[in-house]
């Protein structure tokens, strides 16, 4: 039995599409040679091929982030979402490209070089040679590797969008669950109070059943959240939904994520999916977040400004990169021996990133930006406790018997960007976040789903009060069906 | 404390006194960082001194800041066990504790607890919310590039120690949790550092006092190893002036030196024309016991403190407080006073007491024998058995003679079984080769008993001395009563002191007489 289960990964549909496919998307960095599986009686994802953005430690594997800094870096031990499903089964294929640290949203700032979408209008043109067009980041290869058929699912993290945009242009499901659910010990922290692991699959059915097995509490991350706490925030959920029906569903539509920026590309099928849920019975209302302009600004203060703590930690002491300081430079200051190897080791993204976030601590402009920044945090989540029917249960908030269940919105502005003109990211890059960001300030569950059926893809996004992941994921299934 | 004041120079040149540590150092921090290194010299305490002779008109302002490890078991956010000293080298490392990727704090309760009981010691204010901060530098002690700290709002607020010799209290501004540093240590000759990361993030307490201190002997009767100081001086009547932090001093010696160059350097500054103390943090150097500068005002760090996103708020309840509260160890001055009171010791012997109690548990062992025997021999036991491990080097913790041995010893010595010098003696026997025999089994093997000794055997001995002296006997038969001494002192030699001196006394007379 054991000899034909090797036999079943060596030849596998998803190995076999890694062999075909990789050198053209270049979604995965490291393939795993195939294991027996340790685990003979009847677990949830049995031989089940996931691959693991390379920002989640393996013991088997380097994790590199992607960054020059960790490129031969090998962790004394696992993540426990990659021991989670370990026991569970899986067959854990190998390391996932992304933007470096997870700084980015087009996956091309990658010590690896950027990932290719795998997607191709019908066209005469061979696959190898398509048009080439970015996966998004900073997950870039976990959503080009499950569109491109080389794994059953993958994870990812998600701080600012980081699962949802790249599933929206690649054309595949991304989950970013609410805060606290999902263990974060072994995954390399970007921003602490924003990171989530996100999970990415084909459809809502593969993206919940790897969800379920990851979806407990840990006591290695003191962010993980209880499992009495869990259960509160389950039957609140049922409280304000409790037929899980379309009929009794109520939806909001938040205003302030329809920018003019928006492309039809994207509105068209956005529109249409709404109208479809509308159709079935849903319960469809306008509503405000009128916290949403200042969001992007406060995410980008707060993330950068814990990403430059963060990344306080690369030095070339302990582990990873070592630059020597070449003769003659001065020894006496310890941050001057450091800068060597941290100008080399990061990329200018995440030097762009680290600078930003140093200013904003700074003892001058802590109050000016850091400070108001968190305030503003605040507000974003008040907006969204306004619009929820369901309590939030971890703050007094009150219930609104008003309110909506879901939001749906579009993940992304437009269909995925070609690559060439992806030089300097510039504003419009940053502008792109304004649809995600939110939910990652205030830590909720937001899905993407495709929607659109033909044409470069297109992602819509449910987005759901703390806690009630399974109804954002129940919602993701009925527009996946339409 | 006699209300003497001593010149200068004989203060300097005083005779070794132990520190009387009326710090909480004792019993509830792991006490100095160095087992052997309290300081024996240079701490005198509860000497008033009047200032006028050293700096007439000047007033000096003293405020410490002393950074204590707690006596946990394991570390403050991870599970690796602290170290003691001498442990081999970056053997208690967990990935946390060298900032390994995709690790995260999880804090140590029971260091929650020993600071709440460090705070309740100290009469603080304990917050019921308080909260962890990043305090960001690069140094090779440091491998997050951060440390864990309480900046912004700290554990504990407001509480107060009495020291002896001024009638107000030391206010204590805020007690803190954080994580200590890795150590470097730098060989000149390779030119390289060499980290150990066993101590890295083991929990510290910093121990912030208010600048109530106006001397440096106040300062030592405080206390205080690894502290940094401020010092500002100003002129008796007018404002205080600049202080200057004064860091990494890590002896009451150090301390006190230190306090007084800086005092002295300050004077000099603004005792010129237009002169003024610039703001600086200044080290100090052991060889020359002089202060030098490290960095200036304009060259300080922005530490760019961030609230740490991993650890939210620590919350303590009135409960949690209450059963601390109950569960607390007698706090030092509460065993003074009880050593001095119900035991009535002298000032010097619990000095003593104390300082052998740093090495562990003096204090414990002298509790447990005192409920056994009467206090005046047990007393000239225990000076024997200290002055016996102090000349063998040894700390109170090596001390291998059970409390049961040690009060047999004293009941021996008191009922008279065995002579005072046979006691000693004894006592260095079991010192030297300790086992678990009773002291009576062992007093009989060595022939001690004095009880062993029979009429005979001292007849025998008193009949030999006297033959063995024919002219202090003849001068005694002729009434010179004092020269009998010389014939017991004889006795006493050739019975190697086992001899009951009283009967031996009698003895001597009876034959005397008798002839």
């Amino acid at each position: 039995m054991r000899v034909n289960v090797a036999r079943l990964r060596q030849f596998s549909s998803w190995r076999n599409a890694i062999q075909e496919k990789n050198h053209s998307v270049n979604a995965f960095v490291h393939v795993a040679p195939p294991a027996v599986s340790a685990v003979e009686h009847d677990v949830p994802l049995r031989d089940v091929a996931v691959g693991l953005k390379d920002m989640i430690c393996t013991l088997d594997m380097a994790t590199s982030s992607s960054s020059l800094m960790l490129k031969e870096f090998k962790s004394p031990f696992d993540a426990t979402v990659v021991s989670l499903l370990r026991e569970a089964g899986a067959d854990i294929v190998g390391k996932l490209n992304c933007d470096e640290f997870g700084m980015g949203s087009l996956n091309i700032h990658s010590v690896h070089g950027p990932v290719i979408n795998p997607f191709q209008l019908p066209s005469s043109v061979p696959w190898a040679e398509r048009e080439k067009r970015s996966a998004g980041g900073s997950s870039g290869g976990s959503a080009a590797a499950v569109a491109a058929g080389m794994c059953y699912a993958a994870l990812a993290t998600d701080t600012g969008g980081s699962t949802r945009l790249p599933a929206s242009y690649c054309g595949v499901v991304g989950l970013k669950p609410s805060y606290g659910l999902i263990s974060r010990w072994g995954v390399i922290s970007f921003a602490d109070s924003l990171d989530c692991v996100g999970v990415m699959a084909k459809d809502v059915a593969g993206t919940k059943r790897v969800f379920d097995v990851l979806n407990a509490h840990d006591s290695k991350d003191p962010t993980s959240v209880s499992s009495a706490v869990r259960q509160l925030a389950a039957q609140e959920a049922n409280k304000a939904w409790p037929t899980s029906s379309l009929a009794n569903l109520r939806i909001g539509i938040p205003q302030e994520y329809f920018p003019s920026e928006l492309s039809d590309e994207v509105l068209t099928p956005v529109r249409a999916a709404i109208a479809g849920l509308q159709s079935q019975g849903a319960t469809v209302v306008p509503v405000s977040l009128p916290s949403t302009p200042y969001a992007l600004s406060a995410y980008y203060v707060i993330s950068s400004a814990e990403a430059s703590s963060n990344m306080a930690r690369y030095d070339g002491v302990e582990y990873g990169l070592h630059v020597p300081p070449p003769p003659g430079s001065n020894l006496k200051n310890t941050a001057s021996i450091y800068a060597h190897t941290r100008s080399a080791g990061f990329g200018p993204e995440v030097q762009k990133r680290i600078l930003l976030g140093t200013y904003a601590l700074t003892a001058d402009a802590f109050d000016n930006y850091f400070l108001q920044a968190q305030r503003v945090r605040q507000l974003v989540r008040d907006d969204f406790n306004q619009v929820f029917r369901a309590r939030d249960v971890l703050t007094s908030s009150p219930a609104n018997a008003d309110g909506v269940d879901v939001l749906i919105h579009p993940s992304a502005i437009r269909t995925a960007p070609p690559l060439e003109a992806s030089g300097d990211d510039g504003i419009g890059t940053y502008v792109q976040d304004v649809l995600t960001v939110p939910a990652s300030l205030a830590g909720l569950p937001a899905l993407s789903v495709p929607v659109q059926k033909e044409g470069w893809p297109v992602g819509v996004s449910v987005v759901g009060q703390w806690g009630c992941d399974d109804v954002v994921l129940r919602v993701g299934g009925f527009l996946e069906s339409l | 404390m006699s209300g003497k004041t001593l010149p200068y120079k004989k203060w300097l040149d005083s005779s070794r006194r132990n520190g009387c540590w009326y710090t909480v150092g004792a019993s509830i921090f792991g006490g100095p960082r160095a087992f052997n290194d309290f300081p024996k010299d240079v701490c005198l305490v509860g000497c008033p001194f009047d200032p006028g002779w050293r700096w007439p008109g000047w007033q000096v302002i003293i405020g410490i800041e002393t950074h204590a490890q707690l006596k946990a078991r394991q570390k403050l956010f991870s599970n690796s066990l602290t170290s003691s000293l001498g442990e081999e080298p970056n053997t208690h490392v967990s990935p946390f504790d060298a900032a390994f990727p995709g690790t995260l704090p999880n804090l140590n309760q029971n260091c929650v607890d020993i600071a709440l009981r460090t705070a309740i010691a100290l009469n603080c204010n304990i917050q019921p919310r308080s909260s962890f901060d990043r305090k960001h530098y690069f140094y090779s002690d440091l491998p997050t590039g951060y440390q864990i700290t309480q900046h912004y709002a700290p554990i504990a607020l407001n509480g107060y120690l009495c020291i002896p010799g001024r009638d107000s209290p030391i206010r204590i501004k805020q007690i803190q949790l954080e994580q200590d540093t890795a150590k470097s240590t730098f060989n000149p000759r390779t030119r390289t550092s060499s980290i150990d990361l066993n101590r890295a993030g083991a929990a510290l307490v910093e121990i912030v006092t208010e600048p109530d201190l106006r001397s440096p002997e106040e300062a030592g009767a405080y206390g205080s190893l690894r502290c940094d100081v401020n010092v500002s001086v100003n002129p008796i009547g007018k404002p205080w002036g600049t202080r200057c932090e004064i860091k990494n001093l890590n002896s009451v010696k150090f301390m006190q030196a230190a306090i007084i160059h800086e005092i002295d350097r300050q004077r000099a500054l603004l005792s010129a024309d237009d002169g003024f103390v610039p703001q600086e943090t200044r080290g100090f150097n052991q060889d020359t016991f002089e202060t030098f500068a490290l960095r200036s005002k304009e060259d300080a760090p922005d530490y760019r403190y961030m609230p740490d996103p991993n650890l939210g708020f620590l919350t303590i309840t009135p409960e949690r407080i209450e059963k601390t509260v109950h569960t607390m160890p007698e706090l030092p001055w509460e065993t003074r006073k009880r050593l001095l009171e119900a035991y009535k010791l002298s000032e010097q012997d619990v000095d003593v007491l104390f300082n052998l109690d740093i090495g562990g548990g003096a204090v414990t062992y002298f509790d447990r024998i005192r409920g056994l025997c009467s206090t005046g021999a047990l007393l000239l036991m225990v000076h024997e058995l200290v002055g016996r491990l102090h000349t063998s080097k040894l700390t109170f913790a090596d001390n291998p003679i059970s409390t049961a041995q040690l009060g047999e010893l004293v009941d021996l010595v008191q009922n008279g079984s065995i002579t005072g010098t046979s006691g000693k003696l004894l006592l260095r026997k079991m010192l030297a080769e300790p086992n678990e025999e009773t002291t009576t089994e062992r007093a009989r093997a060595l022939s001690l008993l004095v009880e062993s000794s029979s009429d005979d055997e001292t007849a025998a001995l008193c009949a030999a001395a006297i033959a063995a002296l024919p002219n202090e006997a003849a001068a005694y038969r002729k009434g010179h009563e004092n020269v009998l001494n010389k014939i017991l002192g004889r006795v006493m030699k050739e019975s190697r002191g086992r001899a009951d001196s009283k009967r031996v006394k009698e003895c001597l007379i009876s034959q005397l007489k008798e002839q």
